[in-house]
């Protein structure tokens, strides 16, 4: 089992794409500090956790894991949520695009589930608007 | 002996009730191990209830809740072709899910501990229930941040979905 590789799959191409934005957005992922709380600066927070490994399958292959994508947006509160919906937009892309990889004889075969959400919050003492949607995984690692 | 065939759709359908209420039962308890836990009021606060049907409050304070076949009576699956969803009742269910932001009091000014061992212990790195680092700091979380996601989407919900459902079918008359 190799978890990094599983990570690497789903965090390289969320980097990549609000990377490539302009302005970029900044990602933060597990065990990262985010900005801090009382600054209104955008940024999204992916959280990867795992579920089950090595559920037995009717493939060959035990080498896999199940668990769930949170994809959170932080947009300034007050301004309406098209910012925060056009970042979503962003990371939805991303998790299509993983679906949509072909899988090949080495590295990691990854496909996401439903996508719950959007769901929106927005809480009196915190500065921003948060967007929040997750999917669940299976991944397996090839060899 | 075995069982008269003209008892067999009433024994189909008892058995499914029987598998449903099962099932529920084993997804609360699930739920309680996967979730977090602080005085236990929001253990307690599950429920199953028709979609779009409101859940009770929570059914104590008095530690962990172990749930049984008597919080999923069999009057409520009585009728067919509706959705059942599991919901908590607890006022502060979405802060405890992780699934909205919250104010947290510091362990410094609790005059109790929690019921469940932390997982984390230290500083607090966000607002949702779940963000607390290892390290200096007096924030306690008692299950790791979007559990709640994981327990869906991890493989335990379904596992505890088969065993309720393999259990509950089981027991019901004719299928014994």
């Amino acid at each position: 089992m190799n978890y990094q590789a599983i990570r690497a799959a789903v965090e390289n191409p969320l980097l990549s794409a609000f990377s490539g934005l302009s302005p970029a957005v900044p990602v933060y992922f597990d065990n990262i500090t985010a900005v801090p709380p009382n600054t209104t600066t955008e940024y999204v927070r992916v959280n990867v956790t795992f579920g089950i490994t090595n559920e037995p399958t009717l493939t060959s292959s035990v080498d896999n894991a199940r668990g769930a994508i949170v994809i959170r947006i932080f947009t300034e509160k007050g301004r309406g949520p098209a910012r925060n919906q056009t970042l979503l937009t962003t990371a939805v892309n991303v998790l299509e695009a993983l679906n949509d990889t072909a899988k090949t004889t080495s590295g990691v075969f990854f496909r996401v589930g439903e996508i719950n959400g959007p769901t929106f919050s927005a809480t009196e003492a915190a500065p921003h608007f948060v967007g929040r949607i997750d999917t669940s995984y299976v991944a397996t690692v090839l060899s | 002996m075995a069982r008269d065939i003209k008892f067999l759709v009433k024994d189909i359908e008892e058995a499914t009730i029987n598998a449903a209420r099962t099932a529920c039962v084993e997804i609360m308890n699930g739920l309680v191990e996967a979730g977090p836990g602080y005085s236990g009021e929001f253990s307690s606060a599950w429920y199953a209830v028709e979609q779009g049907q409101s859940p009770g409050k929570p059914r104590s304070k008095q530690g962990l809740y172990k749930y049984n076949l008597r919080n999923v009576p069999k009057t409520k699956f009585k009728s067919s072709g509706v959705w059942f969803q599991i919901v908590n009742g607890a006022d502060h269910a979405a802060e405890a899910m992780d699934l909205v932001e919250g104010r947290f009091i510091s362990q410094l000014d609790q005059d109790k501990y929690p019921i469940k061992d932390p997982v984390n212990t230290g500083r607090r790195t966000g607002a949702r229930r779940g963000e607390v680092t290892s390290g200096a700091g007096f924030a306690i979380s008692t299950a790791p941040l979007d559990w709640w996601s994981t327990y869906n989407a991890g493989g335990a919900l379904s596992n505890d979905l088969a065993r309720g459902v393999q259990q509950g079918f089981g027991k019901a008359r004719g299928f014994k």
